[in-house]
C-alpha cells in the first residue's frame, strides 16, 4: 500500500514540475475595492500552480511573468474575498476584489479539520474577534463568557488571575472534573494544576488559578465551543465536558502589518456589603448580653480611637490596570507569519494583590514545496502572581476578607504599641497583619506549541504530522513574616514549592477530500498518542534570624524545623481516530465519527473505550418548494448522536497503593510511615456521555436575521463516582462508576442587524435553558456533601433532583411571644427562628430536612447590542441568570456565629427580634446555636439570580485617510456597572467554590467595577 | 530532493504511527508510592505500616490531641469551652443537645478504624512477609494490640460497631452484639497479652509491650464492672512489673519526665511545626496575655501561641480539692499578664489547667508532652474500686488509694471513715477527678458509677437524657452503610 501511495506522490510531483521550462509574457493591471473603486496596495497576485508572486504598489498596479496567456491568476487581499481570473489571452487584467462575507464564507474549526459553516451538522458555536468580550479580559474564558448559548462561565473569585469554571451542557459528573478540554492550534491542554499546595501557614484557595491565564487573549481569532456529541466524539474520552478549540491568529500574504493595542484604567469595589459600625456593634452585642445571650465579661466596653471599619482598610481603591499588546504579521504567497508581545498588569480590589504577563507568540507557515507546508505554532509566557491569602478558611488560616468580616469594629488598627491590635475573641490575625505579613509570589512559566507537516500525498489526500508539548513550570514562595501571630511565634515561616506539568503529543492524520459530481465527501482518519509527566518539590523552614531573607535562604531557618516533599507521577493516552463527511446534493448531510481511546488511568479490564457518533443535516432552503422564498436564506436542520467520554479523575484510582501515612514517635522523636491509599477498583474506567441534538439554523430577510435553536438531552452513565463506602473499611471512599445523570437543555442564539444604514444597530442575543436531573444514583439513597468552614452536609445528591442540590431547613419566621408552643418539644423562645416540622413530630432534626434549591440556573441569558454612526461606536453588553441559588455562607456565619463577639452583617442585626420589635423575620440573636447549627437554611441559601449592565463601550474612529497611520480608534468602557439582584453577598456571579453548579459563597474576593480608557492602532 | 522529503516525512509518519504497537504506553507506572506486591513482604514494609497504625491509634495528627480528650470532659463537671470557633461545637457537648453530625465525634470513629484496617492488612500480610519465623508472634501481638485497643475506644464512645476483622470481607457490615464485641476485645487482649515484650523489651519506646495490653484489659475489666477480673489483672500489673508512682506529680506531665515509670500507655507527643504529633492542650489553656504563671515557674515564650479558645475549669472542680492537695498546684488560678498586672482567674469558672506544663521546645501549636492513656495510679484506683464492688471499703483498697493519696501530700484515708461500699465509691469518684482530671477518664468514670446524666442534671443541664452515654454514630458514618442502626435516642 504505501509504494502505491509513494508513486502516487511522485507522479503527482513530477506532473507539477514540467510546467517550469515553458516561455513568459507580461501581464498588468491594478488591484482595487469592488465597492468604492480605491485601489488596494499590498495586494498578491500569483499564476496559479506557479510558485512565486508579486505584489501590488501604492497605486494598486501589479505586473506579473505567466509562461502562458491561457493561465489563471489568482489575487488575494486581507479582508477581501480570494479570486482566481482566467487571463483568457489579455495582457491588461484590472481585478476588482468584494470584501469577504463573513456569513457566507465563515469556516468552523472542528476537531482535526475545519468546515464550511453551511456544512455543519453538529452543534458548534463560534466566535470571531467582533463577538468577544470587550474590556479588561485576561484570559480566553472572559472572552466568550455570557456570549455562548449553553456555556456557563463562572468567576470563581475577583482576584486578577482568579480561577474560572466552565462548564458547557451543565454537569454530568459528580467526581470527576467537569471543565472542558481546551485545546490550542491543535494541543489539548492540560490545566490540571502545577503547584497544589499553598505554602505552610498560608491558607489555601479551593479553586486553581486561572490555567489560561497563560494565553494572551489578544492572540486568539477565534474560540468554537463544540456541544453536542457529534462535534466532541472526535476527542474520545476528554469529550464529555465539551471542547473549547482555540485558533490563534496568523499573518497573511502581503505588507507588514503592526498593531498596537493598549488600555489602562481603574477598579474598585463593585458593592461593598455592610457589616456592624463600631457603635451599633457595641450597642447590639450589649443588648444581647443584656437580653440573656452571654455575659458580662463579654460586654465591649468601649470604642478605641473611633474603631475600624476592616473592609475598606483590606479594599484597594482604584486599583490599576494595564493592557499593552503589540504584533507584527504578514508574509508572501509562501511564507506568512504573525507574532506578538503582550505585557499585562492588573492590581486586585484587595491590598497586594496583582497579577501580570509578559507573553510572546510566534505561528509561522511556509511552504516548502507546493504540495509541502511546515509551520509552527508557538506562545511562551511569563505570570507573575502576589496574592493575598483570601478563601474558604478560618481561624489562624483565615484570609483578609473573613478575618476583616469577623473582627471587632470597635478596635483600633493598632495598638498602644504601635503594632496591629489583636483580638482576644478570636484566632485570627489581624486583617492588616494577614494582608501585609503574608507574602505569596508565584511565578509560572509556560511554553506550548505545535510543530506539524503537511504533505499532500494525492489529489485530495493529504497527510499530517503534528507534533505537540507543553511545558509549565511555576514556583510559588510564601514567606509569614514577624507582623503575623504565627509568624512571630515561629520567627518567619518560609515555604517554596515548585512544580512542573509536561506533556508532548505526536499526532498523525489523513486527509480526504473529493468533489464528486453531486457530492462531496471529507474524511480524516489518525492515531495520536499524548504523555503527560508531572512533578513537584517543596521545601519549608521556620525560625529565620531576620524577615528580611523571605524566601531567599532557607538555610537560615532552624535546621530542626527544614521540611522537604516530592512526588511525580505520568498519565498517558493512546487514541485512533476517523470521521467521514459527506454532503449530497449540497442539500443532505451526514457525518459520522469513531474515536477509540485508551488511557493509563483506569483499570487494567478497562483500558480502550469507544466512542462513536452520527449527525445527519438538511439544507431545506436548498429544496425547491423553498428555494423561492426570498425572506429565507437559510435553512437547516440538524441532528445528532454520540457516545463521549470523561477521565478526568486523579491518576492511580484503579490501584491499590501504599502512600504517605501518619507520623508516629518512637524514643522521643519523630518517624514517618505509610498506610494504605484506597480500595482498588481494576474495573474503573471512564464516564460514558451519551447525547442527542436536534438543531435548526436559520436565516431570514437576506441573513439579517440569522440564529440557531438547539435542543439536546445528555445522559451521562457510569459516573466516576467516589462512593461513600462504609467507614469501618478505615477508608471513606472508592473511586467506582455508578449511576447516571441527565442534562438537558434548550438553546438559542440570534444576531439581528436591526437597522443598516448610516446608523448602524446590530444585536444578539443567547438564551438557554438547563435541567439537571439525577437519574440513578446505583442502590444508594442520597449522598450528602459539601462543607465550608464549620459548615458542612451542604448539599445532596438524589435520584430525581438535580446535582448537589441544597439540603437543610425551611425558616418559617420568628418565634413570637404568644405563639402556642405546645407544637414543639424543642428548647424555643420567643426570638428564635421557627423551623418547619416537616414530620410534625414535635422535634425539628435531621429528619426534617428539605431541598431549599439548587445551583442550576433556570435559563442563562445575555444581550449585545453594537450601535455605530460614522465613525463612533457603542457596545453594551447585557447578561443575566435566573433561578440558580447559592448558598451564603457569610450569612451562616451570621445567624451562627463562631462566638457571640464577632461581626456581622448589619441588616439582620439592626432589624433583629426584640420584644419591643416583634420582627417576623430576623431572630433575636440570643442563643443562636440552641436549635442546633441548622446552618442551610432557607435564610443563608439565597436567591443569586441577577441582571447585569456587565460592559459598555464607547469607542471614535479616528479619520486617517492619507497617513502613516492604517487606522487607529480610541475608546473607553466600563465593566460590571449594574446588577439587580436580590442576592445579599458581594456578587451572585462569584463562585468560590469554584464549581459553576455547586455554589456556596464565603469570604469571596469582590468583583471590581472596572473603568478603561483605550487605543487600537494599526500601522 | 523531493523524494527525500517525501521518504522522510513518510518514515515519520510511520515512527508515530508505530506508537500504537508500544505496549507499555498506557501501563500506569508509580513512582511517588508504594505498590503492595513487592511492599508487604519486606520487614521494613510491615514496620513502616505498622508505626501508621500506631499512629492512628494516638490521633494526635493536628488538634486531635485535645479533641479525643474534650468529648471526654466538656460534658462532664470539671471542663468546658468557649471562645473561638470551636465555641459553636463545645456548647452542643456542655449542654447535651450534640447529634450525628456534630465534629470530634468523626475524629474518634475513623482513626480507630484506620488503625483497625493497617492492624488487618498486616495481619494478613505477615504470613508470607520475609521477616524471620521466630519475630512473627510478636508483630502478630502489636497488630492484634492495636486492633483491640481500637475497638475499645470505639464501644466506650459508641457502643458495639461493626467488627471487622479482615480486609477482604463484605464492605457494608452490620453493628456486632454487644456481647461479641466484648469478647472480642478481652480476648484479643488476652492473646496480644502472651506475645508482647514486657514493658522496657519493646523494639522503641511507643510500641506495645505486656503492661500496656494488661493496662488496657485492666480498664476494660474496670468500665464493663467485671470487678473480679479488674481487681486480678491490676493485682499482676501491679506485682509482675516495676511501675511505680513518679515522686513528683506537678512535673509528671512535662516533657523531660516522660518515659517515666508511672506512665503504663501513652499518645507519645513530639513538637514540630507539621504538627503531625503535637500535644495541643496549652494553647487552650493560656489566659488573655499570659505572660507568666510564678507559681508554676511558667512564662510565655516567644515560640508560644495563645488560642482564644479556652479551656476552662469550673470554680466547682477547683474547690473540691483539700487546699494542701498538690495536684491543685496545676490548676492557675491568677497570672501576670503581658502588661505585668496580675489578673485572677477566679470566681467566673476560669480557671485554667497547666497539667502539661508548657513545653520550652513547643513550635508553636505544637507541644511535645505525652498524653498517658494508661498510668499507675489508675491501675492503683481501679484496683481499689473494684475491691470496693467486690468487698465493700476494705484496708487494702484504702491503702492503694493512700498510696495516690501520698503522692500528692494529702492526709490518709481512714477506713472507719466509709460506712459502705457507696460511700467509697463516691470517693474515688472524687479522687479519680483530682488525680486524672485533663486526661479524658472523666466521662467514663461517671458513665460507670451511673452518674454522667444526674450528674448533668444537677448541673443544670436539662437536656441530659439517659441515651447521651453513648455518642451517635457520625452521619457520615450513618449514611456511608445502610446496615447500621442509629444508637437510640438520635
Amino acid at each position: 500500500m504505501r509504494r502505491i501511495l509513494t508513486r502516487f506522490v511522485l507522479l503527482a510531483c513530477w506532473s507539477l514540475t514540467i510546467h517550469h521550462a515553458m516561455a513568459q509574457t507580461t501581464v498588468t493591471g491594478s488591484v482595487t475595492d469592488a465597492d468604492t473603486g480605491e485601489p488596494l496596495a499590498g495586494a498578491t497576485i500569483n499564476v496559479v500552480g506557479i510558485v512565486g508572486s508579486v505584489t501590488t504598489d501604492n497605486a494598486g498596479s501589479y505586473n506579473i511573468q505567466v509562461s502562458s496567456l491561457t493561465d489563471k491568476l489568482q489575487v488575494s487581499y486581507v479582508g477581501y474575498q480570494t479570486q482566481v481570473v482566467d487571463i483568457n489571452g489579455k495582457t491588461v487584467l484590472n481585478i476588482r476584489l468584494a470584501l469577504e462575507d463573513e456569513a457566507l464564507e465563515e469556516v468552523i474549526v472542528v476537531g482535526y479539520g475545519t468546515v464550511r459553516k453551511s456544512d455543519l451538522t453538529g452543534s458548534v458555536t463560534r466566535l470571531g474577534e467582533d463577538d468577544f468580550n470587550k474590556g479588561a479580559i485576561t484570559s480566553a474564558d472572559q472572552l466568550i463568557a455570557g456570549k455562548a448559548a449553553g456555556v456557563q462561565v463562572v468567576q470563581n473569585s475577583g482576584e486578577p488571575g482568579g480561577g474560572i469554571s466552565v462548564n458547557i451542557r451543565g454537569v454530568g459528573s459528580i467526581n470527576a472534573g467537569n471543565s472542558p478540554l481546551y485545546v490550542v492550534d491543535g494541543l489539548p491542554l492540560d490545566n490540571s494544576s502545577v503547584v497544589t499546595g499553598s505554602g505552610a501557614n498560608f491558607n489555601g484557595m479551593r479553586t486553581t488559578r486561572n490555567p489560561l491565564n497563560s494565553i494572551n487573549p489578544n492572540d486568539i481569532e477565534s474560540i468554537e465551543v463544540l456541544k453536542d456529541a457529534s462535534a466532541t466524539a472526535i476527542y474520545g474520552a476528554r469529550g464529555a465536558n465539551g471542547v473549547v478549540i482555540i485558533t490563534t491568529k496568523s499573518g497573511a500574504a502581503g505588507g507588514l502589518q503592526v498593531n498596537y493595542d493598549a488600555y489602562a484604567g481603574v477598579q474598585n469595589v463593585a458593592k461593598k456589603v455592610e457589616l456592624l459600625g463600631p457603635n451599633d456593634y457595641m450597642n447590639t452585642i450589649n443588648a444581647i448580653i443584656d437580653a440573656g445571650g452571654g455575659s458580662d465579661a463579654q460586654r465591649v466596653e468601649g470604642i478605641q480611637d473611633g474603631g475600624t471599619d476592616w473592609l475598606e482598610n483590606v479594599y484597594q481603591s482604584d486599583a490599576a490596570i494595564q493592557n499593552h499588546n503589540l504584533s507584527f504579521s504578514g508574509g508572501n504567497e509562501r511564507t506568512t507569519f504573525l507574532t506578538s508581545l503582550n505585557y499585562y498588569d492588573q492590581q486586585g480590589v484587595l491590598i497586594n494583590s496583582r497579577n501580570k504577563r509578559y507573553s510572546a507568540r510566534l505561528n509561522l507557515e511556509h511552504n516548502i514545496q507546493d504540495r509541502f507546508k511546515l509551520g509552527v505554532s508557538l506562545s511562551t509566557s511569563y505570570v507573575r502572581d502576589q496574592y493575598v491569602p483570601n478563601g474558604m478558611d478560618l481561624n489562624e488560616r483565615a484570609g483578609v476578607i473573613y478575618a476583616a468580616m469577623n473582627y471587632d469594629p470597635t478596635l483600633s488598627l493598632y495598638d498602644e504599641n504601635g503594632v496591629y491590635t489583636l483580638s482576644k475573641d478570636m484566632n485570627i490575625d489581624n486583617p492588616l497583619a494577614i494582608g501585609n505579613g503574608k507574602d505569596a509570589l508565584s511565578n509560572l512559566y509556560r511554553t506550548f506549541g505545535t510543530v506539524y507537516g503537511e504533505y499532500q500525498l494525492a489529489e485530495g489526500l493529504t497527510a499530517k504530522l503534528n507534533i505537540g508539548g507543553d511545558v509549565i513550570s511555576q514556583r510559588r514562595d510564601t514567606y509569614v513574616n514577624r507582623l503575623t501571630i504565627e509568624g512571630n511565634a515561629a520567627g518567619g515561616i518560609a515555604s517554596i514549592l515548585q512544580g512542573k506539568n509536561s506533556n508532548y503529543l505526536a499526532e498523525a492524520t489523513l486527509n480526504y477530500n473529493r468533489t464528486f459530481e453531486n457530492s462531496s465527501l471529507n474524511a480524516v482518519a489518525g492515531m495520536t498518542g499524548q504523555r503527560f509527566i508531572n512533578d513537584d518539590f517543596s521545601a519549608e523552614a521556620r525560625g529565620f534570624p531576620a524577615d528580611a531573607t523571605g524566601t531567599n535562604n532557607l538555610n537560615l531557618g532552624d535546621p530542626t524545623t527544614h521540611r522537604t516533599s516530592s512526588g511525580k507521577s505520568i498519565n498517558s493516552l493512546l487514541s485512533y481516530l476517523g470521521r467521514v463527511n459527506y454532503t449530497y446534493a449540497d442539500k443532505y448531510l451526514i457525518t459520522a465519527a469513531l474515536r477509540i481511546d485508551g488511557s493509563s488511568r483506569f483499570g487494567t479490564n478497562n483500558k480502550f473505550g469507544y466512542f462513536p457518533s452520527l449527525a445527519l443535516g438538511w439544507k431545506m432552503n436548498e429544496e425547491d418548494f423553498l428555494k423561492n422564498i426570498d425572506a429565507l436564506s437559510v435553512l437547516k436542520l440538524r441532528a445528532s448522536w454520540g457516545r463521549t467520554g470523561n477521565q478526568e479523575i486523579g491518576n492511580y484510582q484503579s490501584m491499590s497503593t501504599f502512600g504517605g501515612g501518619l507520623k508516629y514517635v518512637y524514643n522521643g522523636t519523630q518517624v514517618t510511615s505509610t498506610a494504605p491509599s484506597r480500595i482498588a477498583n481494576p474495573d474503573l474506567k471512564w464516564e460514558t456521555s451519551e447525547q442527542i441534538n436536534i438543531g435548526l439554523d436559520f436565516g431570514f430577510l437576506q441573513n439579517r436575521i440569522t440564529g440557531t435553536l438547539d435542543w439536546y438531552t445528555k445522559d451521562t452513565r457510569d459516573m466516576l463516582l467516589s462512593l461513600p463506602v462504609p467507614r469501618s473499611t478505615g477508608f471513606s471512599s472508592q473511586m467506582t462508576n455508578i449511576g447516571s445523570v441527565q442534562n438537558r437543555g434548550f438553546e438559542v442564539m440570534i444576531a439581528t442587524a436591526n437597522l443598516t444604514g448610516p446608523f448602524k444597530w446590530d444585536s444578539n442575543i443567547s438564551f438557554n435553558t438547563l435541567t439537571n436531573t439525577v437519574k440513578n444514583l446505583g442502590g444508594i439513597s442520597n449522598i450528602i456533601t459539601g462543607s465550608a468552614g464549620s459548615t458542612g452536609q451542604i448539599a445532596i445528591i438524589r435520584e430525581g433532583d438535580p446535582l448537589h442540590s441544597f439540603y437543610g431547613y425551611e425558616i418559617l419566621g420568628i418565634w413570637q411571644e404568644n405563639d402556642d408552643f405546645s407544637v414543639t418539644d424543642d428548647n424555643v423562645n420567643p426570638g428564635d427562628i421557627k423551623y418547619r416540622d416537616i414530620n410534625g413530630d414535635k422535634v425539628v432534626n435531621a429528619d426534617d430536612r428539605v431541598i431549599l434549591g439548587n445551583s442550576f440556573p433556570d435559563f442563562i441569558w445575555s444581550f449585545t447590542n453594537t450601535f455605530s454612526y460614522k465613525n463612533i461606536g457603542l457596545y453594551v453588553f447585557f447578561e443575566g441568570v435566573n433561578g440558580a441559588s447559592m448558598l451564603n455562607n457569610n450569612m451562616v456565619d451570621t445567624y451562627f456565629p463562631a462566638n457571640l463577639k464577632r461581626n456581622r452583617l448589619a441588616e439582620p442585626l439592626l432589624n433583629r427580634w426584640t420584644p419591643n420589635n416583634p420582627s417576623a423575620k430576623y431572630p433575636s440573636f440570643v442563643s443562636p446555636n440552641a436549635q442546633g447549627q441548622k446552618t442551610v437554611n432557607s435564610y443563608t441559601v439565597e436567591d443569586a439570580s441577577y441582571l447585569r449592565l456587565n460592559t459598555v463601550r464607547l469607542s471614535y474612529q479616528l479619520p486617517l485617510k492619507g497617513n502613516a497611520l492604517r487606522s487607529a480608534t480610541v475608546y473607553v468602557s466600563g465593566q460590571n456597572l449594574l446588577t439587580v439582584t436580590d442576592y445579599t453577598g458581594y456578587d451572585p456571579a462569584l463562585n468560590p467554590n469554584g464549581s459553576a453548579n455547586f455554589r456556596i459563597d464565603w469570604n469571596a474576593f469582590p468583583s471590581a467595577r472596572t473603568f478603561l480608557l483605550g487605543v487600537t492602532i494599526g500601522l | 530532493m523531493k523524494n527525500q522529503l517525501k521518504y522522510r516525512f513518510i518514515g515519520v509518519l510511520t515512527v508515530a504511527f508505530s506508537l500504537g504497537s508500544c505496549n507499555g504506553f498506557l501501563d500506569e507506572e508509580v513512582f511517588s508510592q508504594l505498590a503492595p506486591d513487592n511492599y508487604l513482604n519486606t520487614k521494613e514494609g510491615i514496620e513502616s505500616v505498622l508505626t501508621d497504625g500506631y499512629a492512628r491509634a494516638a490521633n494526635m495528627n493536628s488538634n486531635n490531641s485535645i479533641y479525643v480528650l474534650a468529648p471526654q470532659e466538656w460534658p462532664t463537671d470539671i471542663l468546658y469551652q468557649s471562645g473561638d470557633n470551636v465555641e459553636r461545637d463545645a456548647r452542643n457537648f456542655i449542654d447535651f443537645n450534640w447529634d450525628p453530625t456534630i465534629t470530634f465525634i468523626g475524629n474518634n470513629w475513623d482513626a480507630p478504624y484506620q488503625c483497625i484496617r493497617d492492624a488487618n492488612t498486616l495481619l494478613e500480610s505477615i504470613g508470607n512477609a520475609n521477616v524471620p519465623e521466630a519475630e512473627k508472634p510478636g508483630y502478630i501481638a502489636e497488630f492484634r494490640f492495636l486492633r483491640a485497643i481500637s475497638y475499645y475506644k470505639l464501644y466506650f464512645m459508641f457502643g458495639p460497631v461493626p467488627l471487622r476483622t479482615s480486609t477482604t470481607g463484605e464492605l457494608q457490615l452490620a453493628r456486632a452484639t454487644d456481647e461479641e464485641i466484648k469478647a472480642f476485645i478481652e480476648s484479643e487482649l488476652i492473646a496480644a497479652t502472651a506475645d508482647l515484650p514486657a514493658p522496657g523489651g519493646e523494639a522503641a519506646y511507643g510500641r506495645a509491650h505486656k503492661g500496656a495490653a494488661m493496662g488496657y484489659l485492666c480498664k476494660f475489666y474496670l468500665n464493663t464492672k467485671q470487678w473480679q477480673k479488674c481487681a486480678e489483672i491490676a493485682k499482676q500489673l501491679i506485682d509482675n512489673f516495676d511501675y511505680g508512682l513518679f515522686s513528683d506529680y506537678q512535673t509528671l506531665f512535662s516533657v523531660e519526665n516522660e518515659q517515666n515509670e508511672e506512665y503504663i500507655w501513652v499518645r507519645p507527643a513530639f513538637a514540630s511545626s507539621d504538627r503531625s504529633t503535637a500535644n495541643s492542650w496549652s494553647n487552650t489553656a493560656f489566659p488573655d496575655n499570659f505572660a507568666e504563671a510564678p507559681a508554676l515557674g511558667v512564662s510565655y515564650l516567644p515560640t508560644y501561641v495563645n488560642w482564644p479558645n479556652e479551656f476552662r475549669i469550673y470554680d466547682s472542680f477547683y474547690e473540691s480539692f483539700d487546699p494542701t492537695d498538690k495536684r491543685r498546684n496545676l490548676l492557675v488560678t491568677s497570672y501576670i499578664n503581658s502588661s505585668g498586672e496580675t489578673v485572677s482567674l477566679l470566681g467566673n469558672d476560669n480557671i485554667r489547667s497547666f497539667k502539661y506544663l508548657p513545653d520550652p521546645g513547643a513550635q508553636g501549636a505544637s507541644h511535645g508532652n505525652d498524653i498517658p492513656e494508661i498510668r499507675f495510679a489508675d491501675i492503683l484506683l481501679a484496683r481499689a474500686e473494684a475491691l470496693n464492688e467486690l468487698n465493700g471499703p476494705t484496708q487494702e483498697a484504702i491503702n492503694l488509694i493512700n498510696e495516690v493519696r501520698g503522692r500528692a501530700g494529702v492526709d490518709d484515708l481512714q477506713l472507719a471513715d466509709f460506712t459502705g461500699t457507696e460511700a467509697l465509691r463516691n470517693h474515688i469518684l472524687k479522687e479519680r477527678g483530682w488525680e486524672f482530671y485533663s486526661e479524658g477518664h472523666r466521662r467514663m468514670d461517671l458513665i460507670r458509677m451511673g452518674l454522667f446524666i444526674s450528674n448533668a442534671q444537677s448541673r443544670g443541664k436539662t437536656n441530659a437524657q439517659a441515651h447521651h452515654v453513648l455518642y451517635p454514630i457520625p452521619q457520615a458514618v450513618m449514611d456511608s452503610d445502610p446496615l447500621l442502626v442509629q444508637n437510640e435516642g438520635y
